[in-house]
């Protein structure tokens, strides 16, 4: 029991340095080398106390530099497809020049999500966000988009 | 040049209402809009090290798209890890002095999430709560976005600062104060003091040698006395 209720500190410190993150970008999005920080500090939290993040915070992060992943500000989302159907949403840091890809298929269904029942008789605490099932399929076009989409995660942290 | 203050319009005009409820985002301040939409065309702009970017915006068609960096292909093979290391780290993530220029109300509403988190953290930070428990659980927090004052130190003219704490090393603090100035104040040999609703937690500097995101997962323990 103390043992969750130490995780859960440190779980409260994770979300609450993603927010940090959020809220820094929101007010200069120039910023990003300070939320670049906070997301790295976030990271090593996780890393020391080997805390498991949810897959919707850690597709946000850059895994080279560190830094948040916004789209439009930080990063570029665009809708690949390889060489048959399967499309992909491909995300570039802006800074360092990282893609991750993601695919975009609605019938696809994350490992966590998958093994619900797993999941909950290990009790484990809900990380930061609540996990979002939504496939992602952003499009890509001009600034607008983007900005409301930053938007949206400003109202939501 | 009339097409494009049109089409300015366009871009600066608000949400319409019926769009806000479906789409459930709201229109941002015109200040907020402004940054957004500089730091977005300074990140899409394709970079061009003799045009500076008033004149292009002024004189030329602008392309928005960013040029993808060619891959170098050398590294490929070699089975190095993702990661940056240390110099180019060194390069990249310095705080910048431009933030700097930034102002302190800039940096409120993270004192404000800050103060937020505490009081989560302590179930509420009544007057009730045991001060022990609190400052165990401080040990472990974070404290970025705190306001923080320097109230002892071996050094003299660190005493009294004040500020938002914005970063954290290993041996450095780095505040912003209210008159908008960055300052780095080392923790060896001050005491610092936290405030939040009434409660007053005193941080010695000298226990705290660590970083940030190891800070978490270190045992403290109780090793000698500290005379300041």
């Amino acid at each position: 029991m103390a043992h969750l209720l130490k995780d859960k500190e440190a779980y409260e410190r994770l979300n609450y340095l993603y927010q940090a993150a959020h809220c820094v970008l929101s007010q200069n999005p120039e910023n990003v080398e300070l939320a670049r920080f906070y997301c790295f500090t976030q990271r090593t939290v996780a890393r020391r106390l080997v805390l498991k993040q949810d897959p919707s915070v850690k597709r946000t992060l850059c895994k080279k530099c560190s830094s948040l992943l916004i789209p439009g500000v930080t990063a570029t989302t665009r809708q690949r497809r390889k060489n048959s159907k399967i499309r992909f949403t491909v995300m570039r840091c802006l800074s360092c020049g990282q893609s991750k890809t993601l695919l975009n298929n609605p019938d696809y269904c994350l490992w966590v999500d998958r093994p619900e029942a797993q999941l909950e008789q290990q009790k484990q605490p809900d990380p930061g966000h609540p996990a979002k099932n939504q496939p992602k399929d952003k499009k890509p076009d001009g600034s607008k988009s983007s900005e409301t989409s930053t938007a949206q995660r400003t109202v939501r942290t | 040049m009339r097409t494009i203050s049109l089409s300015e319009a366009l871009v600066r005009a608000r949400i319409p209402q019926d769009l806000v409820k479906v789409l459930g985002v709201e229109s941002q301040s015109s200040s907020k809009a402004e940054a957004f939409t500089q730091a977005f065309l300074k990140n899409s702009i394709q970079q061009h090290a003799r045009h500076d970017l008033k004149s292009m915006l002024s004189h030329k068609a602008v392309v928005l798209g960013y040029s993808r960096p060619k891959k170098d292909k050398t590294r490929r093979n070699s089975k190095k890890a993702k990661g940056l290391n240390a110099r180019q780290k060194r390069a990249m993530k310095i705080f910048q002095i431009k933030p700097e220029h930034q102002r302190y109300e800039l940096f409120l509403p993270l004192h404000e999430l800050w103060r937020q988190y505490i009081i989560d953290l302590c179930n509420g930070l009544k007057p009730t709560c045991s001060p022990q428990s609190v400052q165990q659980k401080l040990l472990k927090a974070d404290f970025h976005g705190a306001i923080i004052t320097v109230l002892r130190s071996k050094c003299p003219s660190y005493v009294g600062t004040t500020g938002i704490l914005v970063q954290e090393f290993k041996h450095v603090f780095k505040i912003i104060t209210k008159e908008d100035r960055l300052k780095v104040i080392p923790k060896r040999n001050s005491v610092f003091t936290v405030e939040i609703n009434g409660f007053i937690s005193h941080i010695y500097g000298s226990k705290f040698e660590q970083r940030a995101g190891e800070r978490s997962a270190k045992r403290f323990k109780v090793r000698g006395t500290l005379d300041l």
